[in-house]
């Protein structure tokens, strides 16, 4: 039969060696184990003196219970573990909410995304799932990528020096609160939407209100001819939507919301229209010449210099479309935030 | 009126935890003015009202160890080795200011207890 003591050492040391296996491989693992080990002799010594008789399996097994499961002791023996500490970690948020959510996603949603579907032949399902396949190991290398920096800036005190280098005079002045859209602003739009709107519609009876004096020798081409209906459409909305803020200023979500919305279509448009101009067979896409001058070579060589003039100009306003919508995203989440912030404020002010 | 989200037990409890940690040091270094090992330290704190458990305390000495406040040496008694702390000469000094900090808070404490009193 075991001699109780030596049982109980025994149990100490499997105890010891299950502490070990979880503690990291340090100069002062065996330390830690040692000095552990003669806390729990000491212990058992102590209720062994109370007690008058050597400890059984219970009552050992009540001294290494009280103790802690031997991870959790490890856990708590072992140095403190953080891949980014508490001084790093706002600004870790801010760069990866920055990097995932105001950088990454949009670049796929307005850059990657269209090109998928512009190469994809028209199956915009394979297009989506591609776009959402790429935007999704995307999000996890960038984020990946920001961890390693931060965990390495952590492990090197990089941000001690930067942390004392801050100065209280160079804050930014504080941001006045949001204010209703302007009334003023609201007629602008509505009156020059109105007069785009008239001047869009004039254009198949009067061409020259767009091409001037060429006009005597330039006609509208096909793209123009497609893409015209939903231009009016795109218009007519951006007419709706001017007033529909000026009948409705209270509706302070409408202005981000529907000038988000109008880019979007507007984007979409584009998009088609850049796609259509690669499948058309014809060089003169946008305008081409009237029958009366279609064999002169002065003309021909002018409707080309305008094509490309407005294809450059599609392309120009296509990146600056991509670009407004990135901003108007960050603006209308910006406002649904302070909205949410505003409505947390007064729920607990009046739960004051 | 509350709004329901915060309180209870748990947060009275991680402010107790709050309020303790800075207390043991102080209690730790001030029980090491003279020489003991782990477990008896960890007796005579329990035994004054201040219980730690095992993976509390001795990272913690490891620390004021590090930090030059504490020294220790391996040390047969009993026939078995026990590691025996005891405060530094830097320890003695720091010790002595902290609670000189201490009577300041506890001081300061007290007044304001007093004046939201009246």
């Amino acid at each position: 039969m075991t001699n109780p003591s030596s049982r109980n050492m025994e149990l100490i040391d499997r105890y010891l060696q299950a502490v070990r296996f979880w503690l990291p491989r340090t100069h002062r693992q065996e330390d830690l184990l040692a000095e552990l080990g003669e806390d729990l002799r000491s212990q058992i010594d102590d209720k062994e003196n109370e007690l008058g008789h050597p400890l059984d399996k219970a009552e050992m097994s009540e001294i290494l219970k009280r103790c802690g499961s031997p991870m959790m002791v490890a856990g708590r023996l072992g140095p403190q573990r953080h891949l980014i500490g508490p001084a790093l970690f706002p600004i870790y948020e801010f760069v990866l909410k920055m990097v995932l959510f105001w950088i990454l996603v949009p670049v796929f949603i307005f850059i990657v995304g269209p090109v998928n579907v512009a190469n994809s032949g028209g199956n915009w399902g394979l297009a989506a799932a591609n776009t959402l396949g790429n935007l999704w190991s995307g999000l996890f290398i960038a984020a990946g990528i920001v961890t390693l920096v931060f965990a390495v800036i952590e492990r090197t005190n990089a941000h001690l020096g930067a942390e004392c280098k801050w100065d209280p005079l160079k804050l930014p002045p504080v941001r006045r609160e949001e204010r209703k859209p302007s009334l003023l602003k609201a007629l602008c739009e509505l009156g020059f939407g109105f007069f785009g709107l008239i001047w869009l519609l004039l254009l198949p009876q009067y061409p020259v209100l767009i091409l001037g004096p060429a006009a005597a020798f330039l006609k509208a081409g096909p793209m123009l001819h497609t893409f015209y209906l939903p231009i009016v459409l795109l218009s007519i909305a951006a007419l709706l939507r001017s007033a529909i803020t000026l009948a409705r200023p209270q509706w302070t979500w409408f202005p981000p919301l529907s000038q988000l919305l109008h880019t979007v279509l507007t984007l979409i448009v584009l998009n088609y229209m850049i796609q259509a101009i690669g499948k058309t067979p014809s060089a003169y896409p946008f305008v081409v010449l009237q029958d009366a001058v279609r064999e002169s070579r002065k003309y021909f060589q002018l409707a080309g210099i305008v094509n490309v003039s407005i294809l450059v100009s599609v392309a120009s306003a296509w990146l600056g479309v991509c670009i407004a919508a990135v901003v108007q995203t960050w603006q209308f989440m910006r406002y649904l935030r302070k909205r949410t912030s505003g409505a947390q404020r007064t729920a607990s002010i009046g739960a004051q | 009126m509350t709004n329901g989200t915060q309180g209870g037990p748990e947060v009275l409890e991680n402010l107790k935890l709050e309020l303790r940690r800075g207390c043991l040091i102080v209690a730790v270094l001030a029980q090491l003015r003279t020489e003991q090992y782990g477990y008896t330290l960890r007796k005579a704190l329990a035994d004054d009202g201040l219980a730690i458990d095992e993976g509390t305390l001795y990272p913690l000495l490891r620390r004021l160890e590090t930090q030059g406040l504490l020294v220790s040496q391996w040390r047969e008694e009993d026939k078995r080795n026990k590691r025996f702390y005891h405060l530094s000469p830097v320890g003695e000094q720091t010790l002595t200011q902290l609670l000189e900090e201490w009577q300041n808070i506890n001081q300061s404490l007290n007044k304001i207890l007093q004046e939201a009193s009246l």
